[in-house]
C-alpha cells in the first residue's frame, strides 16, 4: 500500500542556501509523525514542499503515491494545512472565516458542523460571532485548527500547532489529533516542542543541518521517551 | 466558477478598503454623468434660445431694408452644432471649438474664426466628463483595487493557506480579481446607462461605449497582473503601477500632443481673420476690376453682370467679401488639413496610450471629436454658400427689391 506522505531523498535550496539535504521518510495512514528541529532547521520548508509551494532541488515528495510536482492540485486537495502562526481574516468572525475558507476548498459546511468543530477545539460560543481581530492568539489558533478539522481531508500538515495554546488546550489538542489519527487521518506535524511531540506522535524524526539525524518510535503502546529525545535534540543542537 | 464568484462577492462586501474605492467610483461616475447632462442641456437651451431670437432679429432687421444688399448686410443667420445624445459622456472638442455662429453674407472665414469659443481652461487633464473618468480615473481605481491582492495576503501570512486551500492559485486570485473588476465596471457604467436612458442614446452607442470601457479595464487588469507578478512589497508594486499609470495616462498623451503640434504647425484662426480683413479693407482702394476679375473667375455665370458703374454698388461690395474668402482659402485649407493631420497622428499616437484611445473612441461616438467639429464648420460654409447662391442672382441681375422673396431665404440645417 502506498503511504499518504513520502519524502524521497528530498533536497531543497532556498535563495542559494541548502535547506534540506537528502531527507527521506514516510508517514503511514493513521500515523502521527512529528518532525522535530530547531529554528531554521527546515521544518516549515518541508511542509511547503508537500504543498507544492517549494520545488525540490533533488529527490521528490509524494502525496498518496503521486509526485506533488506532477499534480499540485491533487496533493493540496488531499491535505488540510495549518500554517505556522496561521492568520485568518481579522475583520471576519469565526463563522465567516470558516465559511469563506470552506467555500474556497469547495466543501461548504452548515452552521451545525461549524459549531461541532468549534466545540471540539473549545472555542467559546460567545466568541464565534466576534471578529478575529478581538481574539487572543490561542483563540485564533483554535479557529484555524477547527478549519483543518472541517476540511476532513485524509492528510493533516500541522506547523507548530500548539503555539499560543495554554496547557489545557494543548492537552485537548493532543487528544484531538490522536482521535483524528484513530479515525484514519494521517498527520505530519512539525514542531520544536520536544515534550509535545513525544506526547502525541507515534514517531518522531529529528531534523538538523538539513538531514534527518534521528528517529524515535513508541514501542508497544508506550509513549516515546521525552528524556531520550530531548537528550538527542540538545546534543545535536550543541554539536 | 459561479460559486467562487459568489464567494468572492461576499468577501468583497466585507472589505471596507475595497468598498471605499468602489463607492467612490460610483459617486464619481454619477457626478461625471450629471455634469455632462447639465452641460448638454445648457447648450441645447442656449441653442433653443438663439433659434428663437434668430428669426425675430432677422425679421426685425429686414423690416427697414430697401435693397438686397442692405438685407444681406443686416440679416444674421444662426448656425449651430447641437450636442449629440451621447455628448454628455464626452464633451471632447466642444470645449475648445465653437459650436454656434451668427453668420451673414460678408466674408465668411473671418466670421468662423472669430466666433466666441467658450474656451474653458481645463488645464492638463481636461474636463471631468465620463470619458475622462473611464479613460484616466477608472484605471487608477482599478490599480488601487488590485495592486495588493496577493501582496497583502503575503504580508498577513495568509497567502499559502489560501492557495493551499483553494488548490490552485487560479481558482483563488482570478475570481477575487474578476469580482472587483466587474464591480468597478458596473458601478461606473450604471450611471452612464441611466444617463444614456435619460438622453435617449442609441443602444448601439451605449453598448459600444460600455465595451470600450470594459476593454480598457481588462487591459489595465492585465498590466496590474503582470506587474504584480514581480516579487516585491505592496508599496513597491503600488509605486510602479502609479508610475506606469502616470506614464500611459498623463505623460505619454501630453508628450505626443506636444510633438504632434510641433510637427504640424497650424496657422491660427487669427491669421486667417487678419488676412481676410486686410484683403477686404484693401479692396476699397483698389480698382474695381481687381476685385471683379477674381470674382468672375469663380462665378462665370455672372460675367455679363459684373460691370460696376457707380462709386458704390452692393454687388461689388459682396464680390470683394467673397474675394476675401478666396484669398484666405489657401490658408484656410492649410489650417483645415493641419488639424486633420494632427488628428490622424493623434489617433496613431493614441495606440501607445490606452487612456487616449478610450477618450478618442468616446469622442468619436459622441460626435465631439476634431473631425466632427471640422464637419460643423464645413456645414457653416455650405450654408453660407447657399446664402450667396440665393442673393447673387437677385443682386447681379438687378431684380427689384421684394421683401416677400426674402421669406425664401435658405434655412440652416443642423444635420445637413
Ligand atoms: N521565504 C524564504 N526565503 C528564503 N529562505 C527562507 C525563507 N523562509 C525560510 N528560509 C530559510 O530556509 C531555512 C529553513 O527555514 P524554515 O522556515 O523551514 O525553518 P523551520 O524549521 O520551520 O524554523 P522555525 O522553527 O523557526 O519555524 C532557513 O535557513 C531560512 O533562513
Ligand atoms: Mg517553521
Amino acid at each position: 500500500m502506498t503511504s499518504p506522505l513520502e519524502a524521497k531523498s528530498l533536497s531543497l535550496v532556498r535563495e542559494g542556501n541548502a535547506v534540506l539535504d537528502g531527507v527521506s521518510f514516510t508517514v503511514a495512514r493513521g500515523e502521527i509523525f512529528a518532525l522535530l528541529g530547531g529554528n531554521g532547521a527546515g521544518k516549515s520548508s518541508t511542509l511547503l514542499t508537500f504543498l507544492g509551494f517549494l520545488k525540490p532541488s533533488g529527490g521528490e515528495v509524494l502525496v498518496n503515491g503521486q509526485s506533488v510536482t506532477g499534480d499540485v492540485a491533487a496533493a493540496r486537495g488531499a491535505i488540510a494545512y495549518l500554517p505556522e502562526a496561521a492568520s485568518l481574516y481579522g475583520h471576519m468572525t469565526a463563522y465567516e472565516n470558516l465559511d469563506y475558507f470552506l467555500d474556497l476548498a469547495g466543501k461548504p459546511a452548515g452552521r451545525a458542523d461549524l459549531d461541532a468543530a468549534l466545540d471540539r477545539v473549545a472555542l467559546p460560543a460567545e466568541a464565534r460571532t466576534r471578529r478575529l481581530r478581538s481574539y487572543s492568539k490561542g483563540m485564533r489558533q483554535k479557529t484555524a485548527i477547527a478549519l483543518a478539522l472541517l476540511r476532513e481531508t485524509p492528510i493533516l500538515l500541522l506547523d507548530e500547532p500548539t503555539s499560543g495554546l495554554d496547557p489545557v488546550a494543548i492537552d485537548e489538542f493532543h487528544d484531538l489529533v490522536k482521535a483524528l489519527a484513530g479515525g484514519g487521518q494521517t498527520v505530519l506535524m512539525v514542531t520544536h516542542d520536544v515534550y509535545g511531540a513525544c506526547q502525541v506522535a507515534d514517531r518522531v524524526g529529528l531534523l538538523r543541518g538539513g538531514k534527518l539525524v534521528g528517529s524515535f518510535s513508541a514501542a508497544n503502546g508506550e509513549r516515546i521517551d521525552t528524556e531520550t529525545v530531548h537528550a538527542a535534540f540538545a546534543e545535536r543542537q550543541a554539536a | 466558477m459561479f460559486a467562487s464568484l459568489a464567494r468572492e462577492a461576499r468577501f468583497l462586501a466585507k472589505d471596507r478598503g475595497a468598498l471605499f474605492w468602489l463607492i467612490l467610483a460610483f459617486f464619481l461616475s454619477c457626478a461625471a454623468v450629471s455634469f455632462g447632462i447639465a452641460e448638454v442641456r445648457e447648450q441645447r437651451e442656449t441653442i433653443a434660445a438663439l433659434i428663437e431670437e434668430d428669426a425675430a432679429d432677422r425679421a426685425n432687421a429686414l423690416e427697414t431694408q430697401e435693397d438686397w444688399g442692405g438685407a444681406a448686410y443686416y440679416a444674421f443667420h444662426l448656425t449651430y452644432a447641437p450636442p449629440s445624445d451621447f455628448a454628455f459622456a464626452a464633451m471632447g472638442q466642444r470645449d475648445s471649438s465653437p459650436w454656434k455662429h451668427r453668420v451673414r453674407m460678408l466674408a465668411l472665414e473671418g466670421q468662423i474664426h472669430e466666433a466666441d469659443t467658450r474656451n474653458a481652461d481645463f488645464g492638463l487633464v481636461g474636463r471631468f466628463d465620463f470619458a475622462f473618468l473611464a479613460a484616466s480615473v477608472a484605471p487608477l481605481l482599478l490599480i488601487l483595487l488590485l495592486y495588493d491582492l496577493r501582496a497583502s495576503e503575503r504580508t498577513a501570512r495568509r497567502h499559502d493557506l489560501l492557495v493551499a486551500t483553494a488548490g490552485s492559485p487560479f481558482s483563488m486570485w482570478l475570481p477575487r480579481a474578476l469580482v472587483r473588476v466587474t464591480a468597478l465596471a458596473l458601478l461606473l457604467l450604471i450611471p452612464l446607462w441611466i444617463g444614456a436612458a435619460v438622453e435617449g442614446t442609441s443602444m448601439v452607442i451605449s453598448v459600444t461605449a460600455s465595451g470600450i470601457m470594459i476593454g480598457a479595464l481588462l487591459l489595465w487588469w492585465l498590466i496590474v497582473e503582470l506587474v504584480s507578478r514581480i516579487d516585491a512589497s505592496a508599496s513597491v508594486l503600488l509605486t510602479s503601477l502609479i508610475g506606469l499609470w502616470l506614464a500611459l495616462a498623463i505623460v505619454m498623451p501630453a508628450v505626443s500632443k506636444a510633438g504632434i503640434e510641433a510637427a504640424n504647425p497650424v496657422p491660427d484662426g487669427g491669421e486667417i481673420l487678419l488676412l481676410q480683413r486686410e484683403t477686404v479693407n484693401d479692396a476699397w482702394d483698389l480698382p474695381k476690376a481687381a476685385t471683379m476679375k477674381p470674382f468672375v473667375a469663380e462665378h462665370p455665370e455672372l460675367a455679363d453682370h459684373a460691370e460696376i458703374e457707380e462709386g458704390f454698388e452692393w454687388k461689388w461690395y459682396y464680390a470683394f467679401q467673397q474675394v476675401g474668402d478666396q484669398t484666405a482659402a489657401p490658408l484656410v485649407s492649410e489650417y483645415r488639413a493641419a488639424r486633420i493631420a494632427r488628428d490622424r497622428q493623434a489617433g496613431l499616437a493614441a495606440l501607445l496610450s490606452p487612456t487616449s484611445l478610450v477618450e478618442r473612441a468616446f469622442e468619436r461616438l459622441a460626435d465631439t471629436d476634431a473631425l466632427s467639429m471640422i464637419g460643423y464648420e464645413d456645414r457653416v460654409r455650405r450654408y453660407h454658400a447657399k446664402l450667396r447662391a440665393f442673393y447673387y442672382p437677385l443682386m447681379f441681375l438687378e431684380q427689384p427689391y421684394d421683401a416677400d422673396v426674402l421669406k425664401k431665404l435658405p434655412d440652416y440645417d443642423a444635420n445637413g
